[in-house]
């Protein structure tokens, strides 16, 4: 949401100049990771991306530099589309078109999450007005790298199956009745961690999300815990809320949380993650009061 | 029930628990304590030390309330520390540093806390005479600048591991929720922290410029 409001102020910002028919007198390009405002003109821009690229899943990544020429408002999946119809380096070299996944170019689908300049950032919001004229591109961290930039997300699933992330319809319980009633300002509350799209980003910054899948018990990380936020207060998701609590009271769970809170600070989704961490921390509290006396 | 049936859980609010107390409230009550030294050895020796001393059922309370409780924050964080990667210089945030100065301090105060308790504690049950006056002893180990700065970085490192672990408790617990909350008490533990940082201090300075007295 935000930057596609960013964008559309960017769009605003490089229309309005245009019309007063300054000329860009930026000669020199800024260095590699500053973010800079857009150019004063929308002339073409021509970056350089670094690219680190892995062939397969098990052989060892390695660097390539390419330029490619942008155009205004062009954002990163944009440009990697742009370099697939011409993969050659800055050393003249013609090469295998770079991997990379994307899919809405809106933000909602969170298929094009990677490390953008060292930060992990869903590419298609990326854009480039807001970048240097160098961009280091890299695979979205903790995932196993499938080729190049595109990465294998299965932890996150595996991770919403441990904590039972899903509402159930089918039991022995009255399904024709009218719809539950919500208050506004639970829904209001409830909305923004439904906003979740799975692209990983908050893991990639949790220090406390372990590199490799390993046994599948390591911390399921702050996505699925905020699922376990979201459908506890749903109506028919509070059935199952003690087995949800449950879940992240054992190995890997809620416990686990460094309280390092990177993970609310990167969400491109401005998810209250860590609002979901403390309000979970309160629900396992009266669970184990309950466990332990009962009720 | 599997929250209490799993240990997980348990042991991980265990070691949260015993961090804040008694280990927390030890720390608060030991530089409040030590704070006297300002007063001089006689009062220091017989009114903090003495007074101490006199305390029914002193070794359990020594025991089970501090040493056994430290043991286990100490050993359990040890082992679980090793879970965690921070990244400190690519997520600039203040809380990730926190996150990282955490387990750092956390390194530090299980050496300083050694030599701490040996250097006082072990050496008074050992020497009857460094018992009978610890506050010439203190005051002859901390003339050492090394000593006094040994002192002072574990003194402020005991104080951020304190108050950082109490914000986060509070976190983990449940007690504050909201980011607005978070960060309320973000400020109100980091006072805390100031406090018994400017408390510890003096209590060091203390034995340097107080008088020696007769018992000295």
């Amino acid at each position: 949401m935000n930057s596609v409001r960013r964008a559309v102020r960017l769009a605003f910002e490089a229309a309005g100049s245009s019309g007063a028919g300054t000329t860009s007198s930026a000669v020199v390009g800024p260095e590699p990771g500053t973010r800079v405002a857009p150019s004063s003109t929308p002339e073409r821009r021509t970056v350089e991306l670094r690219i680190r690229r892995q062939d397969a899943p098990d052989t060892a990544p390695y660097w390539q530099r390419f330029r490619v020429a942008a155009k205004p408002g062009d954002n990163i999946v944009s440009v990697l589309r742009a370099l697939r119809l011409d993969p050659v380096t800055t050393d003249g070299e013609r090469v295998d078109p770079v991997a990379f996944e994307h899919n809405c170019m809106e933000e909602v689908c969170g298929a094009c999450a990677m490390l953008i300049d060292g930060s992990p950032r869903p590419s298609c919001s990326t854009l480039l007005a807001e970048l240097g004229d160098v961009i280091r591109l890299e695979p979205l961290p903790k995932f196993p790298v499938v080729r190049d930039l595109m990465v294998d997300r299965a932890r996150l699933f595996a991770g919403l199956q441990r904590v039972q992330a899903w509402v159930r319809l089918d039991g022995p319980w009255v399904t024709h009745e009218r719809a539950p009633r919500i208050s506004q300002r639970q829904w209001a509350a409830d909305y923004r961690y439904s906003r979740c799209m799975s692209c990983g980003i908050c893991l990639a910054a949790c220090p406390q999300f372990p590199d490799s899948a390993g046994d599948g018990r390591g911390f399921i990380g702050p996505s699925a815990l905020a699922q376990v936020r979201l459908l506890n207060a749903h109506p028919l998701g509070r059935y199952d809320k003690t087995a949800r609590l449950h879940a992240i009271m054992a190995e890997g769970g809620l416990t686990d949380c460094g309280n390092a809170q990177n993970c609310v600070r990167v969400c491109p989704k401005e998810i209250p993650l860590t609002t979901a961490i403390g309000e979970l921390g309160r629900q396992t509290t009266l669970q184990a009061l309950k466990d332990l006396f009962g009720g | 029930m599997p929250s209490i049936a799993n240990p997980h859980f348990v042991l991980r609010r265990l070691h949260s628990l015993l961090g804040v107390v008694p280990v927390g409230a030890f720390l608060a009550f030991h530089l409040w304590e030590n704070s006297q030294s300002r007063l001089g050895a006689e009062h220091f020796n017989t009114e903090v030390v003495g007074a101490l001393a006199g305390l029914n059922y002193l070794p359990f309370i020594e025991i089970f309330l501090i040493a056994l409780p430290l043991a286990f924050h100490a050993v359990y964080g040890l082992a679980i520390i090793g879970g965690g990667r921070a990244e400190p210089l690519r997520y600039g945030y203040l809380r990730n540093r926190l996150y990282w100065l955490q387990r750092l301090s956390g390194l530090g105060l299980v050496a300083f806390i050694l030599l701490h308790v040996g250097m006082t504690r072990i050496a008074g049950l050992m020497d009857p005479a460094i018992h009978a006056d610890l506050f010439g002893h203190m005051r002859g180990a901390l003339s050492s600048p090394w000593v006094f700065g040994l002192y002072l970085v574990g003194l402020w490192l005991a104080v951020l591991h304190f108050a950082n672990g109490l914000a986060t408790a509070a976190i983990s617990w449940g007690l504050t929720t909201s980011a607005d909350a978070q960060r309320r008490f973000g400020w109100v533990c980091a006072g805390v922290g100031l406090l018994l940082g400017a408390i510890g201090t003096h209590g060091l300075v203390g034995y340097l410029v107080a008088p020696s007295g007769a018992g000295a």
